[in-house]
C-alpha cells in the first residue's frame, strides 16, 4: 500500500486543511527529537506531541473540513486514545506551590484539578489554577529568544552567557520573582557563590513580606503564619481576604468551610468578624462587618489590643492607649468573644496592611493563645533577611548610578510593576547588558537586551514548598510548546553557560532529599507529586525582646485619620492578579465576585462618595455606563470609571491592578485602566489623601448582574443559626408548594405525565450548600475549562449574553443599605423533571433522559430562543453569534488555543442554545467505566464528580444518585434545610440548596 | 299612548348616482389607467425599503440573531413584536370578510376586498419573523412535521409549533378566500381591458368565469362555506399566537385573559390599519362614494369597542395579579407600570384605551381627519403593547440575578422598517393590477339589486333624508 493509504482520515472543526502545528509535529517527530528516544523521559514527550496532533485532529465534532493525521507507529504504554491520563504537579504562585492533578488527553493538558492528597489543595482549586491551562494555550506567550527584535536561536543565547557571565567578578543585579524552589534556591547559592559581586533581590509586588516583617517585629524571626481556620471558632478578619486574594486561599476555604458546616441543629458554626474597608470577598461572607477606612484598621486594631491588655499579658505595649475607637461599640464585644475564645480564635490582617499592624496581630494572637493552636508560625527555608521593597527600591537605584555590569530579571514585570518614582525602566537603561525571562514579551522584555521566552508550569521540570511547606514536584505534561527555558534551566545556563535539562537539574536537588534509594522516592514522588512527610517547621514563638518598646513608639507615632480625606486603596485584581494573568480569557471574562464585572478594573466607591465627587450614586436597571473620575496622587494622575458598590466605606477607593496593558498581549491589551503609576515606593498599596474629580466622561462596564436586591424573594433562604435551631424547617417551609400532600413530597398534581425513570438507571441530582458557598467563582470557571465555553469578549458581556453554564448570582441585603449582608449564590441549571424548557421547544431538541438529566441537542437545535425565555431559572445561554468559531479559529495559529478544548465535549455552533449538563460526559465516562467493572449500571457513590463539584474549595457542591438512599446527595436531599429554589412553580428541579445560615453574635443584633 | 314611529331607512351604503354601470367603471378603470405618477414614486420607496429588509435580513443570517438587541434574559424582542403586530393587523380581513358576511353586514362590501388583501401582505410580513429569528435558519424546515428517516418529529406540545399550523392555516384559507372572492372580478376585468396579455392573465385567473346563473350559484355557496371555515380562524389564529405566551411560565405571559384579550386588540389593530390605508386610498382614487363616511364611522365603532376590551384586559391583568396573589406576577404588572418600562407601557394606555375613547363623539367619528391620526395612533399603541408584553416579561422575570434590560439594535429597528417595503410593495401592486373593490358584491348591496328596485331616483330619495340628498348628489 502507498503511504498515501496508510494515512487515518479524521473529521475536525478546524477550516484549515493543512494544520501548521501539526505539520510541525509531525516534522518534529523523527528527524528533530529521534535522538532523545533513547532516554526514558523523551519518550513522553514523543507521545504528548504525537498525542497533541491526533487530539488536534479529534478536537469537537462539525461539519465538512478533513484533516490529515498520522497513526502512532508505536502504541505508548497507558495511552488508549479517548482516555484521560492523570498525572501530578504543582502551581507555582509566588513563594508557593499548589498540589495538581492535571488530566491530559492524548499529551495534552486540559484540565486541572486539585491533588487530594496534597494539603494546599486537597482537591480543590481557585480560579487561577482553574485558568492555567489556557495559560498554557495562550498564544501570546513569547515563542523566541530575542536578542533587541531579532530571533536567537538557544546555542546562541547559550554561547552569549558563556561569554558574558565568564568574568566571575563582574557586578551583577538578579531581579527575580519569588520561588519556593529548592533547585531554583540552590542554583540562586550557586550563582551568588559563583559570582560574589553579584545582586539578588526578589521583586514581587504583592509578597506577603509585610506580614512576615511584622512576625520578625513580635518574635523576632521572619516566619511565615499559617492559619488553622477550622480551629477557629472566632475569627477576626482585618482587611485580610484569606478567602481569595492570599497565598494560601484554597486550604484556607476548605479549613473554613469546614468549621462552617452545619448538618443538625446539634452542629456549631464559626464566627466571622470583617472589618474593612472594601467588600472582599472574606468580607462577604462575615457574620459581621464593619466598613471603615483602610487608614482607620490600624487604629482599630490598637484599640482592640488596649481593650485586650487589659485581661491578658504580652500585650503591655498597648495598655491605656486610647484612640477614636477605644468606645467604639465592637471593640468591647470583639474583646469578650476573643477572650472567651482563648486558643481558639486568629486575628489576621492584610497585605495591605504594613508591618506594625502584623507585628500587633500577631502579638495579639500570642497573647490569646492562639500560637501554635490556630495559627502555626513556620520557618522558611527561603526567607531573604530585610525588607524586599526597600532592598529592591535600593537596586534600582543602584541599577540607576550604573553600578552594575549587567542585569538578570527572571520572571518578574518591574518596568510594569516597580513603584512609579524608582523610573525602573530608566534605571533598566543605565545597565549595560540587560537579560529578562518572561512568558510575555512584556513591558520589561521589549526594553531588555535579550529576552527569553519562558515555559509555562505545564511544560517544564520544576519544584517547590506549598505554603505549609510540603515539598512537592513540578513535573511537564507536554514538550514545551514554544521551545522555552525554564527558570531553572535559565539559571542553570547563567550559571554554567550551558544547557543542561530541567529533569536533570530538578534530580540533582532531589538527590539531596532522599540520598537513600532516591529512584523509589522519585517514582512515588512523581505519582503523589510531593513527599510524604516534609513540612516547615513550626516555631514556637515568644515575644521578642523589646517588642513593648518598638510597639509603644510606634503607638506614640499614630496620628487620627482625617474621616474627611479621600484615601485610595490599591488592591490585586481577583481575576488577573497583580496583571500576569491579564492575557487570559477565562479569567478577564470572570466577573468580579462581588462587582461582577468583566473585562475591566473600576474605582470602588459609596454612594456618599459619589456624591461628594459628584456622579450619580445609584444607576438605573440597564444603565451599564460609569462615570470615569481622574484621581491625582502626588504628581501621578489616572482615570478610571467609578462604580458605586455597598458596602465600600465612605471616603475611600478602592481599585485594583493588573490591567490597562500595552503591548503584552491580544487579550489582555487596552483591557481597563493601569493604576501602577499611583503606586510609589511611600504608598506601594495605599495613599490616605488623593485629589479626585470627575471627568465628565461615561464608560461602558460589562458587568453579569445588573439588579442586586432579591425584591424579596426566596430564592436565597437564611437564618441566623439560633433561628434554625428554633425552626429547622425553615427553608422549605418559607415557601408554599401548592398540591404538596405530605412533608418533603412534590406536587403531585401536573398537565403533563411524569416521566418514568427506569429502575435500573441512576438518578442524578445536585445540591448547592448556600453555607459554605463563598462565591468565589471557581466553579464558573471549572465548568468553562470542562465544557469548552468559548470566551466571548468585553462586547458581549456588556450585552448581557455571557455564556458561563454556573452562574454566582450576589445579592445585598440587610437593613443597612450603606453595609449590606452579601449572598452568593451558585446558579447551574436545575435539570427539573418537569422542565419548562422542554415542553416548548418545538423540535425537542432538549428532553430528558432516563437517568434524569435535562439534556440539549445541540445537532436538533433550530435556536428558537423559546426554552431560555421559558427557563425560570435563566441558565441557558444562545450562541448568538459563532462565538467558538472566533474563540476557536481567529489568528494565524489557532490550533494552540484548541488544543485547550476538551475532547468529549461537543463544540456549539452559532445559533444553538447550551447550558449546564450535570457534566454529562463524565457521567457517561463513570457509567462506562462502572459497567465495564462491575456490570451495574449505577455507579457508586463519589465516582461521578461534576467540574464545578471538583473545583469548589468549600465543598458546597454535592452531586450523586438519588436512587442511592445512603449516597452523600440523598443524605443532603433529606436535610431540614434542603429546599427547591422556586419550587412552587413545579418545575421539580433536580439541583436544591440547602439553605444559608448565619452566626451573628447576641450582643450586636 | 299611540305613538308615532318614524321609519328611519339605513343611509345608502354607496353614495352618489351610481348604477351598475358606473360602479364598474369607477373601479375597473383604476387598472386599465395610465399609472398615476404618485404610484411610482410611492413604489420606488417601497422597493428601495423592501432591498433595506433583504439586506438586513441578509446581515442577520450572515452574522446571526446576535446583531439583534437580544440577551440571556430577553430570547425575544423586536422579532416576536413585529410577529404578533403584523398577525394582528392581518385579523382585520377575515373579520371584515368572513364573520361581517356570516353577520350579513353588507357595508363590508365597500373594504372588504382591501382589508383582505392588507391581511395576506400583513401575514407575509409577519411569517418573515418566526423563519429569520432562529438562530440556524436553515434547519427551520424541522418545524414542519415532515417524515424523515430517524423517526424525529416536531415537539406537540409546543406553542410555536401550534403557531406554525395556525399562521399557516390562516395564511392559506385567507388567500383562497380572498381568490375566490376575486374570480367574478377578474372576469369583469378580462372583460374591459383590452391589452392582449392583460386580457389573457386577467382571463387565466378567472377561471373561465362566464357570470352565468348556475356559476354565480356555485359561487355564493363556496363563498358562504369558506366563510364559515374562516370564521373560526379569525379567533384561532391570534388565540395561538397568544399561546406562546400564555402557556409558558413567564409572569407577565402566564395569563388566561391572553386568548380574547389578543383576539380583541388584534381586531382593533387591524380595523385601524384599514382604516389608514382605505382613508388614503379613497382620497387618491377618489371612491368617496363607496367608502363613505358611515363607513368610516361604523369601523370607528369597532375601534372604540375592541379598544375598550383591550383596556378592560389591561385592568383584569392587574386584578387577577392582585386577586391571584402570585408574587412574581403581581411584580411583573406593577414593574410595567412603574418600572424601567413604564414609558412603554404608558404609550400603549395612551395609544390602546385613551386615544379610541374620542370615538364616543359622533363629529370625530365621522371625521375623516380625526380617523385617520387615531387609527395611526393605535397601530402604535399595539406595536408598544407586543413590546410591554414580551420584553418587560423576559427582561425581568423570577430571578433578579438574571435580570437583563434589552434594548433594540439598529438593525432591529431597520428590519421592522425593511417589512413595510414589503408590505407596500405588494399593496401598491395590489392596488394597480387588481380591482380594489368587490364589484360584483357591491354591486348587490345597492338599492338597484333589490328585486322590487322600481325607479333609480324615486327609490334613492326615499332612502335618503331630506338634507342629505343635496350633499350625496354634490360629490
Amino acid at each position: 500500500m502507498s503511504n498515501e493509504n496508510q494515512r487515518t482520515y479524521w473529521k475536525s472543526l478546524n477550516e484549515l486543511a493543512q494544520n501548521e502545528e501539526f505539520v510541525k509535529a509531525s516534522e518534529r517527530e523523527f528527524p528533530k527529537e529521534a535522538s532523545e528516544l533513547k532516554d526514558g523521559l523523551s519518550r513522553r514527550n514523543f507521545i504528548q506531541i504525537m498525542g497533541a496532533s491526533v487530539a488536534l485532529a479529534g478536537l469537537a465534532s462539525c461539519r465538512k473540513p478533513v484533516q490529515k493525521i498520522l497513526p502512532l507507529r508505536q502504541q505508548p504504554e497507558h495511552m488508549v486514545p479517548g482516555n484521560p491520563l492523570y498525572y501530578a504537579t504543582s502551581m507555582p504562585f509566588k513563594d508557593s506551590v499548589y498540589g495538581l492533578i492535571v488530566e491530559t488527553r492524548e499529551g495534552r493538558p486540559i484540565k486541572i484539578e486539585g491533588n487530594p492528597e496534597h494539603p494546599s489543595t486537597l482537591g480543590s482549586t481557585n480560579v487561577f489554577q482553574q485558568a492555567a491551562t489556557l495559560e498554557l494555550y495562550d498564544r501570546d506567550r513569547s515563542r523566541h529568544i530575542l536578542q533587541g527584535d531579532q530571533q536567537a536561536s538557544r546555542e546562541e543565547f547559550e554561547a552569549f552567557c558563556a561569554e558574558q557571565f565568564a568574568d566571575t567578578d563582574q557586578r551583577i543585579a538578579f531581579i527575580s520573582e519569588d520561588s519556593s524552589s529548592p533547585t531554583y534556591l540552590r542554583l540562586k547559592q550557586a550563582v551568588l557563590d559563583r559570582f560574589p559581586n553579584a545582586e539578588w533581590v526578589n521583586h514581587e509586588p504583592f509578597s506577603d513580606e509585610n506580614r512576615l516583617l511584622g512576625n520578625e517585629k513580635a518574635f523576632g524571626q521572619k516566619l511565615r503564619t499559617y492559619h488553622h481556620f477550622d480551629q477557629a471558632k472566632v475569627i477576626l478578619s482585618l482587611d485580610e481576604d484569606f478567602m481569595q486574594l492570599s497565598d494560601n486561599d484554597v486550604e484556607n476555604v476548605k479549613r473554613f468551610s469546614e468549621a462552617r458546616r452545619v448538618k443538625s441543629t446539634e452542629d456549631d458554626m464559626n464566627r466571622l468578624y470583617s472589618v474593612e474597608s472594601a467588600f472582599t470577598l472574606t468580607g462577604s461572607n462575615a457574620d459581621h462587618r464593619l466598613r471603615v477606612k483602610a487608614a482607620q484598621i490600624p487604629l482599630f486594631l490598637n484599640a482592640l489590643a488596649a481593650r485586650l491588655s487589659e485581661s491578658v499579658d504580652g500585650l503591655e505595649a498597648y495598655r491605656n492607649h486610647t484612640n477614636e475607637f477605644s468606645q467604639h461599640a465592637w471593640i468591647s464585644v470583639l474583646a469578650e468573644e476573643l477572650l472567651n475564645n482563648r486558643g481558639e480564635s486568629i486575628v489576621a490582617a492584610g497585605m495591605d496592611h504594613d508591618s506594625d499592624v502584623h507585628a500587633t496581630v500577631a502579638a495579639i494572637n500570642l497573647a490569646l493563645g492562639n500560637a501554635g493552636t490556630t495559627i502555626a508560625y513556620l520557618e522558611l527555608p527561603h526567607v531573604e533577611a530585610g525588607d524586599q521593597n526597600q532592598r529592591f527600591a535600593e537596586v534600582t537605584r543602584r541599577l540607576g548610578a550604573g553600578e552594575f555590569q549587567s542585569v538578570v530579571i527572571m520572571g518578574t514585570n518591574p518596568v510594569f510593576t516597580a513603584p512609579s518614582d524608582l523610573n525602573f525602566a530608566e534605571a533598566l537603561d543605565a545597565v549595560p547588558v540587560s537579560i529578562n525571562l518572561s512568558n510575555h514579551v512584556g513591558e520589561t522584555a521589549r526594553l531588555c537586551d535579550w529576552h527569553v521566552n519562558k515555559t509555562h508550569f505545564l511544560e517544564a521540570w520544576g519544584d517547590g514548598y506549598s505554603y505549609n511547606g510540603v515539598r512537592s514536584i513540578i513535573q511537564p505534561m507536554i514538550q514545551p510548546l514554544f521551545g522555552a527555558l525554564s527558570e531553572v534551566e535559565f539559571l542553570n545556563m547563567v550559571l554554567n553557560g550551558e544547557y543542561t535539562t530541567g529533569y536533570d537539574l530538578v534530580r540533582e536537588t532531589w538527590q539531596s532529599f532522599a540520598p537513600q534509594d532516591f529512584e523509589d522516592t522519585w517514582a512515588t514522588v512523581l505519582h503523589d507529586g510531593l513527599q510524604e512527610g516534609t513540612s516547615f517547621p513550626a516555631v514556637s514563638v515568644s515575644l521578642a525582646n523589646g517588642f513593648t518598646e518598638e510597639a509603644g513608639q510606634v503607638l506614640g507615632q499614630s496620628t487620627p485619620v482625617d474621616e474627611e480625606a479621600l484615601e485610595l486603596v490599591m488592591k490585586v485584581d481577583s481575576r488577573v492578579y497583580d496583571g500576569r494573568f491579564a492575557n487570559n480569557g477565562w479569567l478577564q471574562e470572570l466577573p468580579d465576585s462581588i462587582t461582577k464585572i468583566t473585562w475591566d478594573n473600576v474605582a470602588q466607591i459609596s454612594a456618599a462618595t459619589a456624591r461628594r465627587i459628584g456622579i450619580p450614586d445609584e444607576r438605573d436597571f440597564g444603565d451599564l455606563d460609569a462615570h470615569k473620575i481622574r484621581i491625582t496622587a502626588g504628581d501621578q494622575t489616572v482615570e478610571i470609571p467609578a462604580w458605586v458598590i455597598p458596602g465600600q466605606a465612605d471616603n475611600s477607593i478602592t481599585v485594583t491592578y493588573g490591567y490597562g496593558r500595552e503591548g503584552f498581549g491580544r487579550v489582555a491589551d487596552g483591557v481597563g485602566t493601569d493604576i501602577y503609576p499611583l503606586r510609589t515606593t511611600e504608598n506601594l498599596l495605599f495613599h490616605s489623601d488623593v485629589q479626585v474629580e470627575r471627568t465628565g466622561e461615561q464608560y461602558a462596564i460589562a458587568s453579569t448582574q445588573d439588579h442586586s436586591s432579591m425584591e424579596g424573594r426566596a430564592l436565597v433562604r437564611e437564618a441566623s443559626i439560633e433561628e434554625y435551631r428554633d425552626h429547622p424547617t425553615f427553608a422549605p417551609d418559607m415557601v408554599y408548594i401548592p398540591g404538596e400532600v405530605d412533608e418533603k413530597s412534590i406536587s403531585r398534581y401536573t398537565l403533563f405525565d411524569p416521566q418514568d425513570y427506569p429502575e435500573n438507571e441512576p438518578q442524578w441530582g445536585m445540591s448547592i450548600d448556600l453555607n459554605t458557598c463563598i462565591g468565589c467563582h471557581a466553579c464558573t470557571i471549572a465548568c468553562q475549562a470542562e465544557n469548552n465555553i468559548p470566551v466571548i469578549g468585553k462586547r458581549e458581556v456588556h450585552r448581557e449574553r455571557e455564556m458561563h453554564w454556573i452562574r454566582v448570582d450576589r445579592y445585598f441585603s440587610g437593613p443597612d443599605e450603606a453595609n449590606p449582608q452579601v449572598l452568593h449564590q451558585p446558579v447551574p441549571c436545575m435539570h427539573c423533571e418537569l422542565a419548562p424548557c422542554e415542553q416548548v421547544c418545538p423540535v425537542a431538541a432538549t428532553t430528558h433522559s432516563d437517568d434524569g438529566l435535562n439534556q440539549m441537542t445541540y445537532n436538533r437545535c433550530i435556536g428558537t430562543r423559546y426554552c431560555a425565555n421559558n427557563c425560570p431559572y435563566k441558565v441557558r445561554r444562545f450562541n448568538f453569534f459563532n462565538y467558538t468559531k472566533e474563540y476557536l479559529t481567529t489568528g494565524e495559529d489557532p490550533e494552540v488555543v484548541q488544543m485547550a478544548m476538551n475532547p468529549d465535549v461537543t463544540i456549539r455552533f452559532r445559533g444553538v442554545m447550551e447550558k449546564c449538563t450535570y457534566c454529562v460526559q463524565r457521567i457517561q465516562r463513570g457509567k462506562i467505566e462502572t459497567k465495564r467493572e462491575t456490570d451495574l449500571k449505577k455507579p457508586a457513590d463519589g465516582t461521578v464528580k461534576t467540574a464545578c463539584q471538583q473545583a469548589c474549595p468549600a465543598n458546597a457542591i454535592d452531586f450523586g444518585d438519588l436512587t442511592d438512599t445512603d449516597s452523600q446527595i440523598s443524605q443532603i436531599k433529606r436535610n431540614e434545610r434542603s429546599y427547591l429554589m422556586l419550587g412552587e412553580l413545579n418545575t421539580r428541579p433536580r439541583t436544591s440548596y440547602v439553605a444559608k445560615l448565619r452566626n451573628p453574635n447576641p450582643d450586636m443584633a | 299612548m299611540s305613538q308615532k314611529y318614524k321609519y328611519k331607512p339605513e343611509p345608502a351604503l354607496v353614495e352618489g348616482d351610481h348604477d351598475f354601470g358606473s360602479i364598474t367603471k369607477l373601479i375597473s378603470d383604476i387598472p386599465q389607467q395610465a399609472t398615476p405618477k404618485w404610484w411610482y414614486i410611492a413604489f420606488g420607496i417601497s422597493n428601495m425599503v423592501l432591498a433595506l429588509l433583504l439586506g438586513v435580513v441578509t446581515y442577520l443570517i450572515v452574522q446571526g440573531t446576535g446583531v439583534w438587541g437580544l440577551n440571556k434574559a430577553a430570547g425575544w424582542g423586536w422579532a416576536i413584536v413585529n410577529f404578533v403586530w403584523w398577525v394582528g393587523i392581518g385579523h382585520a380581513g377575515t373579520l371584515i370578510s368572513a364573520i361581517l358576511f356570516l353577520f350579513r353586514q353588507g357595508w363590508r362590501t365597500a373594504i372588504n376586498r382591501f382589508a383582505e388583501a392588507m391581511t395576506i401582505f400583513a401575514v407575509m410580513c409577519a411569517g418573515i419573523f418566526p423563519a429569520i429569528h432562529v438562530g440556524r435558519i436553515w434547519v427551520v424546515y424541522w418545524m414542519f412535521p415532515i417524515p424523515n428517516s430517524m423517526q424525529l418529529w416536531p415537539q406537540f406540545f409546543s406553542p410555536l409549533l401550534w403557531d406554525v399550523f395556525a399562521v399557516g392555516t390562516y395564511f392559506t384559507v385567507s388567500l383562497l378566500f380572498w381568490y375566490v372572492g376575486l374570480v367574478p372580478d377578474f372576469a369583469t376585468m378580462r372583460d374591459k381591458v383590452k391589452g392582449k396579455w392583460a386580457k389573457f392573465t386577467y382571463g387565466l385567473f378567472s377561471l373561465g368565469w362566464t357570470g352565468g346563473n348556475r356559476q354565480w350559484q356555485n359561487y355564493e355557496k363556496s363563498y358562504m362555506i369558506l366563510a364559515g371555515l374562516a370564521a373560526p380562524l379569525v379567533l384561532s389564529v391570534h388565540t395561538i399566537v397568544s399561546f406562546d405566551f400564555a402557556v409558558s411560565i413567564i409572569p407577565g405571559w402566564h395569563t388566561t385573559i391572553f386568548p380574547p384579550y389578543f383576539v380583541a386588540g388584534a381586531v382593533f389593530s387591524g380595523f385601524a390599519m384599514v382604516m389608514t390605508l382605505m382613508l388614503i386610498a379613497r382620497k387618491l382614487y377618489g371612491l368617496q362614494d363607496i367608502m363613505t363616511v358611515n363607513h368610516i364611522e361604523k369601523m370607528n365603532i369597532i375601534i372604540l369597542v375592541t379598544g375598550s376590551m383591550v383596556g378592560f384586559a389591561y385592568i383584569m391583568e392587574f386584578f387577577i395579579a392582585w386577586y391571584g396573589g402570585v408574587e412574581y406576577e403581581k411584580f411583573a404588572f406593577i414593574n410595567r407600570a412603574t418600572g424601567p418600562y413604564a414609558w412603554a407601557y404608558w404609550i400603549m394606555t395612551l395609544c390602546n384605551v385613551i386615544s379610541p375613547q374620542f370615538f364616543w363623539v359622533k363629529k370625530f367619528r365621522r371625521s375623516v381627519v380625526m380617523s385617520f391620526i387615531l387609527s395611526i395612533v393605535v397601530n402604535i399603541g399595539m406595536w408598544f403593547e407586543r413590546f410591554v408584553i414580551t420584553v418587560t416579561s423576559l427582561a425581568q422575570d423570577y430571578i433578579p440575578g438574571a435580570w437583563a434590560y434589552y434594548t433594540p439594535t439598529l438593525i432591529d429597528v431597520l428590519t421592522f422598517v425593511g417589512t413595510f417595503g414589503l408590505f407596500f410593495t405588494f399593496f401598491l401592486l395590489f392596488l394597480r393590477f387588481m380591482p380594489m373593490v368587490a364589484m360584483a358584491e357591491i354591486k348587490g348591496v345597492m338599492p338597484q339589486a333589490n328585486p322590487a328596485f322600481y325607479e333609480n331616483d324615486k327609490m334613492a330619495d326615499l332612502a335618503k333624508g331630506p338634507g342629505e340628498q343635496q350633499t350625496g348628489k354634490e360629490r
